[in-house]
């Protein structure tokens, strides 16, 4: 099995991101741009050509009209970007045991990929990923609760 | 001049009419608050935090909101012991913005409304909210009886209390825990629970007692025309069960602004004059 990471984003204008952007700079965060991505976890069973085609076939998850798709070197954010992902509390597991739902937040690849949550991409005036201090200041300023999410650099 | 109560409009907020309509109707003097005009806010003595999807729920639920310029006012105005409800999205907001339960420090969320469980989906029921906390815990729970039980509308995808084990422990100890969803004979068990909540929580409230969140929305079960049993033949427009939430909270506003005849000289934290 190989853990293949996709990045799906909007090749349409993000208002999300540009929201995200607004309320980053209000918070004292200094960036130019922001993109967001979903994150999922697929197996590629060796053939990346196989898996794309099988993504960009699933209207589920993909619009080939406004979706952009991209596969990423390794199952990890890039410069510039965090992850985040949604925190699965005893609570809530215990919750999905009764219900007879798999627990959440196993970061094994399915057949049918898992959603493993939100990438934040931030850029500085320079067109450059921002550091990892400023990305760290995105994070808890804004980008994610710490009481449901955390977040993956 | 009574109390003036100002129920702040985010983009996206949907709920605002019947909620200024509902405080009116209970007393209050209520007016909207536009998000462009958040200077206003200081003119008023109370916050009413309303319904909808403010700007769209755009990162999560509440998120964007909760550091907008009128959170502000209205942190700044909680501080200084003005009364602050929150409904639905308004409550997702004040647990974003970390008023509610109040636990953390400055604007760190320690809990969240999240995603509905088992299924992830918007849940529309008829429901009720059961007081668990003293009345007294809370002047905006005050007026209500013990273990009132309110009617309400859970309207939301996003209305599950979750928190890390330690935080629902600090809500437990620290009597935080408002109201929990309860059935029409005051009964509590999961059955009645729509979304999977922490604790069947339906409500928190801070430490102090003037902030109150609570995720189902009794202003659309306040006259006989949206009560879940529409009695027939009775006035469309007689109080149902949801509205005695609102008059509780009109009443807390108006003693509150009694007990400070004087107004304060600024900001967020000046009150209106009783005399005015």
């Amino acid at each position: 099995m190989t853990e293949r990471a996709i990045s799906i984003s909007l090749k349409i204008p993000d208002n999300t991101a540009y929201t995200a952007l607004v309320a980053l700079r209000r918070l004292g965060v200094d960036v130019a741009r922001v993109e967001r991505s979903e994150i999922w976890i697929f197996d590629d069973g060796g053939d990346v050509r196989a898996l794309t085609r099988r993504i960009e076939s699933d209207e589920t998850i993909f619009n080939l009209h406004k979706h952009r798709l991209e596969l990423l070197d390794r199952c990890a954010p890039r410069a510039g970007e965090v992850w985040i992902e949604p925190l699965c509390h005893p609570e809530e597991r215990a919750l999905r045991l009764r219900s007879g739902q798999a627990p959440r937040a196993s970061r094994r690849a399915k057949d049918e990929g898992e959603r493993i949550g939100i990438a934040w991409r931030l850029f500085g005036a320079d067109g450059a990923p921002v550091s990892r201090g400023l990305l760290d200041m995105a994070a808890e300023r804004l980008l994610c609760n710490p009481a449901i999410e955390k977040v993956t650099r | 001049m009574s109390a003036r109560i100002a129920v702040p409009v985010f983009p996206g907020t949907n709920s605002e009419d019947e909620t200024v309509r509902l405080l009116r109707d209970c007393g209050g003097d209520a007016e909207l608050v536009h998000w462009s005009k958040a200077e206003e806010l200081a003119l008023y003595d109370a916050f009413v935090l309303s319904g909808g999807f403010a700007y769209e729920d755009r990162i999560r639920a509440g998120a964007i909101a909760a550091h907008d310029r009128i959170m502000d006012y209205v942190m700044e105005a909680a501080r200084c012991g003005k009364l602050v409800f929150g409904v639905c999205n308004g409550a997702q907001i004040l647990l974003e913005a970390g008023l509610v339960p109040g636990t953390g420090s400055g604007r760190k969320p320690t809990a969240a409304f999240a995603k509905n469980l088992p299924e992830p989906h918007f849940v529309c029921r008829h429901v009720y909210l059961k007081l668990s906390i003293e009345p007294s815990r809370s002047a905006i729970t005050a007026a209500l009886p013990h273990g009132a039980l309110v009617p309400a509308w859970a309207a939301h995808a996003e209305g599950r209390l979750a928190a890390a084990p330690e935080h629902l422990k600090e809500i437990v100890e620290g009597d935080h825990l408002a109201f929990v969803y309860a059935h029409a004979d005051g009964g509590v068990d999961d059955a009645a629970v729509p979304n999977g909540s922490a604790l069947r929580c339906a409500g928190l409230v801070n430490r102090e007692g003037n902030v109150l969140a609570i995720m189902p929305h009794p202003e659309r079960d306040a006259w006989n025309f949206n009560h879940l049993d529409r009695r027939e033949g009775a006035d469309v427009l007689a109080p149902s069960g949801g509205a005695v939430l609102f008059r509780s909270f009109v009443q807390a506003v108006s003693a509150t602004q009694a007990s400070h005849p004087e107004p304060r000289p600024e900001g967020a934290c000046r009150r209106t004059r009783a005399s005015e």
